[in-house]
């Protein structure tokens, strides 16, 4: 090992920076956030809040709590993001099995079929008249159905499936089971990296997306968090906030006792967030294996 | 003949369980992938729910005409390329940089910590990273407060066409960074250390190792993802300029997407902004085929 020459190490103090400078900018704004949801309307309107709650108080969780569509946001994201990625595992996992069974008729059929959604799409607007035509506006179906086959998602699990010994499901076959308990029983079983993998990139996506409920839905109260989200921090004013969230009867003269938006908006981010936060650490295990179970090949 | 049909029938029979099986997922992607690929066509009719997609009459070229014509499109079209030239300038290239130096780190410790870290913004929702950036660079902001203690005057960064540009980007490479270099650390992961050594023996220096042995390894990687990265050049993240633009700005950050969105979805011209999408899913297409054209010609590496 050579020793290392003064340009090398000025390199290496100032790589350190940059990374550095990598956890200051993706932290402080997360823990900024909290600090802020915590702190009272002084040193919030103050502008002093920085890493730490100043004042702690839980005013603004209290506040958005009162208000309904937090609730029903809450829930509806819940459902949404549990029924789309069920049906997706389900669907995804029913369709790239055939496609590994030598001697399946139409695999070649069913492989450019899926291949050519990969380019084109028939784009907002003719989509958006399908689901009106359909009558799924404003329905829960809309946010669970439509997205649920994707065929990059197909081909990742037939790859991945294409790797489990055939030895396997030839015993199953010769103890009778049919092609449906093939894949329950031995396939299914055998996957559960993958199925983790895209159950968790499943729920956070879903969890995640606002543009589908902004353009299908129209009832507030199907409304995913995300939307309800988007309405306190894009739509709704300084008094529509304070009504909503019941701050209105607040002596609003004794000082520290009302509540500045800027923490309500900071609440409502933090509860949108905290699911993410506590599954990121199991799930930061398993996806960066998870985008190359593809690459790996049969 | 007749022995055939019914062997392929007898084949087609026993495996009647794995087309029920396709079943699902078959009609799930034909009914919301190619029912709307066959719903372009009212690009070339005069929609109305009555008549239907089939029903229709037709006009041809009309609605790409009058799309030429609308004083908006010029507008948008430069919007939409500028955008997307100035993202692939400034966001292609920063996760090759961050895996670069990911890799020179010497802690292996410190480097799992600060890629973990990282990845974060990737999963944070693009409702909330707007929600920040209006926050931080509002009047009374983190930004404002910078620039207000080096003795300028305060800027309303999302009221002035001037900023949104470098907002749009550089919030882009807060969000994505960290993610988008997972590909090329896992393609050096793939590199053989006694490389390193060799080209040590050999007398060169880290900067000729990076050149010589990190760089050729992500090579292949780097140019599959610029032919995407090209084709998706129009493809801005209009969800996320539908939250953060308004008329102020529109100047600069109306784009295809979000005008599509405002035209169609809120002002109900259907047949007019699925001419608008359909231009530009052609034009989309036609620069993912000349780049992939290029690079096998170049570089040997194509998608296709």
């Amino acid at each position: 090992m050579r020793k290392a020459t003064l340009g090398s190490r000025t390199f290496d103090a100032i790589n350190i920076l940059i990374m550095l400078f990598i956890l200051v900018v993706v932290l402080y704004p997360i823990l900024n956030i909290i600090a802020t949801s915590f702190s009272s309307s002084r040193f919030v309107s103050m502008g002093s809040v920085t890493l730490w709650p100043q004042g702690f108080n839980l005013r603004a969780y209290e506040g958005i709590f009162k208000d309904h569509f937090i609730y029903t946001g809450y829930l509806n994201s819940i459902l949404y993001a549990l029924a789309s990625t069920f049906i997706m595992l389900l669907f995804t996992s029913l369709f790239a099995y055939p496609l590994t069974v030598p001697g399946f008729a139409g695999k070649k059929f069913l492989t450019i079929f899926l291949m050519i959604t990969m380019f084109f799409s028939g784009g907002m607007i003719p989509t958006y008249l399908l689901i009106r035509n359909l009558h799924m506006l404003d329905t829960l179906w809309v946010m669970i159905i439509p997205g649920a086959v994707g065929a990059y998602n197909v081909f990742l699990f037939r790859t991945f499936f294409m790797n489990i010994p055939s030895e396997l499901k030839d015993a199953a076959h010769i103890d009778g089971a049919n092609e449906v308990g093939v894949l329950f029983r031995i396939i299914l079983p055998l996957s559960k990296p993958l199925l983790a993998t895209f159950a968790l990139f499943g729920i956070v996506g879903s969890w995640n997306s606002w543009f589908e409920a902004l353009i299908y839905l129209q009832s507030q109260d199907k409304y995913p968090l995300q939307m309800i989200l988007r309405n306190y921090l894009f739509t709704l004013d300084t008094n529509a906030i304070q009504g909503r969230v019941g701050a209105g009867n607040v002596a609003v003269n004794a000082p520290g006792t009302t509540l500045d938006p800027k923490s309500v908006r900071m609440a409502v981010i933090v509860i949108t967030m905290f699911p993410i936060m506590i599954i990121y650490p199991f799930f930061q295990k398993y996806f960066t294996q998870g985008m190359f179970v593809g690459s790996i090949k049969g | 003949m007749q022995k055939q049909n019914r062997s392929s029938l007898s084949k087609i029979w026993k495996h009647r369980y794995l087309y029920l099986m396709i079943l699902p997922g078959f009609l799930t992607v034909l009914v919301f992938c190619y029912f709307p690929m066959y719903g372009i066509l009212i690009a070339f009719k005069n929609y109305n729910a009555v008549q239907g997609v089939w029903g229709s009459p037709w006009v041809g070229l009309k609605y790409f005409k009058s799309f030429l014509h609308d004083p908006m499109a010029f507008s948008v079209l430069k919007n939409t390329l500028l955008l997307g030239l100035y993202t692939l300038l400034w966001s292609f290239p920063a996760p090759i940089i961050l895996a670069l130096l990911f890799n020179e780190l010497k802690s292996k410790r410190f480097k799992r910590i600060v890629q973990t870290v990282s990845y974060f913004p990737h999963f944070i929702s693009i409702v909330i990273v707007a929600g920040l950036i209006q926050m931080y660079v509002s009047r009374d902001g983190f930004i404002n407060d910078i620039v207000i203690f080096f003795g300028g005057e305060p800027v309303s960064f999302l009221l002035d066409p001037k900023w949104f540009r470098t907002i749009f980007i550089s919030s882009g490479i807060w969000q994505g960074v960290g993610f988008g270099a997972i590909i090329y650390l896992a393609a050096m992961s793939g590199i053989d250390t006694t490389l390193y050594d060799v080209a040590e023996v050999d007398g060169a220096g880290r900067w000729k190792k990076v050149l010589h042995v990190t760089w050729p390894s992500i090579r292949p990687t780097t140019v599959i993802l610029l032919i995407f990265a090209m084709g998706g050049i129009l493809g801005t993240d209009f969800q996320k300029v539908i939250l953060l633009y308004n008329p102020a700005t529109y100047s600069v950050s109306d784009v295809i997407g979000s005008y599509v969105y405002r035209q169609g979805i809120l002002g109900a011209q259907y047949s007019y902004t699925t001419a608008i999408g359909l231009f530009m899913s052609v034009i989309s297409f036609i620069i993912l085929y000349i780049s992939n054209l290029v690079s096998r010609k170049v570089s040997e590496t194509s998608l296709f």
